[in-house]
């Protein structure tokens, strides 16, 4: 007999990753909270990295209004605009 | 019927039924309970019942854009011990998960563990004999069985929330095997749900919510409507308090002693929302007396949390056995975050 596969299977749409980058210094990045309260002292760890050890030129943090749903297109958008995005999940 | 030629997903040969069941567990693909073996013509007569094209998307979640095509669905379906009549109603469900507001990744990846609560309401309960009274939310009849399952096979494998990948559910609950019931619509006087939430008269719908696991209450002791009702609100005030402060939409499950006594009482459904709007409320301050005293501030003691943002959010569902003062409230999954959503079986009210 001949059974089917449950799964999804499709090919997801290929995507390609960003380029890396060669260093942090000077750079604009973003940190991205999903809004629970553990990411906060991660991320203000992770600022204090980038601003005095990486002399970032600009720390963007931002924070989704609803931790379950995906980012708002103003977030996104305002994220463009940095060379690299961190994002933290903090349960 | 559509041709098996048309089917796209992957074939496996195997030996026979009971083969099938060492070959899908061994996969995954399973929630642990025996499978159906979904052969290509158990799948094209889920298909042809519910006249829909094997590459018919039924929803989009939309989250990472991942598709429900018919066919995976009926795969799905047929593995959880759906017979062709009872895919249509599956299809609905699928396709009302997938609007925008039910918000399907995050309620059924969340580690607040979830689950898809569905009411089933019009002519179709009665063709698949579903059983709305006895034992309703624990597992009453075949038709609920497997097309609670199917939702839940589908998650799985078609959605990948198998637990400890995309779901990420602390606990869980026993609702997600499956947590569909029907509406006692024959024993009651009541507006059935779906019309209350926009479906003609006499067309089958669905009602999805997603949900946590159902709290029972008990109150014999009064014919009372205010006092039967208070119960309830009792309930969804401790919800509010011991898991999330914020409103949404609430169900409640009104078995038919408490049912007729606030019938003969002359209390509609919209009696019972308005009741419940405004005596499900607590303030931030409550926090402090179930040790979440570390969320009080000063500012926040005063300010009062609502279980429903209106009255409308409550789903009133009369269901369950005849004897006893029990009822059952059905927390939503986190607060207005996802909502409710109502579809009908087969047709769309709402075009």
């Amino acid at each position: 007999m001949h059974v089917l596969d449950p799964t999804a299977e499709a090919n997801p749409t290929p995507v390609s990753r960003a380029p890396r980058l060669d260093s942090l210094h000077h750079r604009s990045i973003g940190l991205l909270s999903n809004g629970k309260a553990s990411v906060a002292p991660l991320f203000d760890h992770l600022e204090s990295l980038l601003r005095q050890e990486w002399k970032a030129r600009e720390v963007l943090r931002l924070t989704k209004g609803n931790y379950s749903a995906p980012a708002e297109p103003d977030l996104i958008r305002a994220l463009a605009r940095c060379h690299l995005i961190f994002t933290g999940v903090g349960d | 019927m559509v041709s098996s030629t048309t089917l796209l997903s992957t074939r496996y040969e195997i030996e026979d039924e009971r083969a099938a069941q060492d070959f899908f567990h061994e996969k995954g693909w399973t929630d642990g309970l025996p499978v159906v073996a979904p052969t290509p013509e158990r799948v094209l007569s889920c298909l042809d019942e519910a006249g829909l094209a094997p590459d018919q998307v039924i929803g989009i979640e939309p989250v990472r854009a991942r598709p429900i095509t018919a066919e995976k669905a009926a795969v799905n379906a047929v593995l959880a011990g759906c017979q062709p009549s009872h895919f249509p109603v599956v299809a609905a469900i699928l396709e009302a998960m997938c609007r925008p507001e039910f918000l399907l990744h995050g309620a059924t990846a969340s580690t607040g563990g979830c689950a898809v609560f569905v009411v089933v309401n019009g002519p179709v309960r009665l063709t698949l004999g579903m059983e709305p009274t006895f034992n309703v939310l624990g597992n009453s009849d075949r038709a609920s069985a497997v097309i609670g399952r199917a939702v839940r096979l589908v998650l799985r494998n078609v959605l990948d929330l198998r637990p400890g990948e995309l779901d990420r559910s602390a606990l869980g609950h026993p609702g997600k095997s499956g947590y569909c019931i029907a509406e006692d619509e024959e024993g009651s006087d009541w507006t059935p749900l779906a019309q209350l939430r926009g479906a003609p008269d006499g067309v089958s719908a669905v009602t999805v919510l997603a949900a946590g696991a159902p709290r029972q209450i008990m109150n014999e002791w009064t014919r009372v409507p205010e006092e039967i009702l208070e119960t309830f609100a009792a309930e969804m005030r401790a919800n509010m308090l011991h898991y999330s402060i914020w409103g949404g939409n609430y169900a409640i499950v009104v078995p038919k002693q408490l049912r007729d006594r606030l019938h003969d009482a002359g209390w509609t459904k919209q009696h019972v929302q308005q009741f419940l709007f405004e005596r499900a409320r607590v303030r931030k301050g409550d926090w402090a007396r179930v040790g979440k005293r570390a969320l009080v501030t000063v500012t926040n003691r005063d300010e009062e949390h609502a279980a429903l943002l209106s009255p409308a959010d409550l789903l009133v569902i009369a269901a369950g056995g005849p004897a006893g003062g029990f009822g059952a409230i059905i927390p939503p999954w986190f607060g207005h975050k996802s909502r409710a959503v109502t579809t009908g079986v087969g047709v769309c009210f709402a075009c």
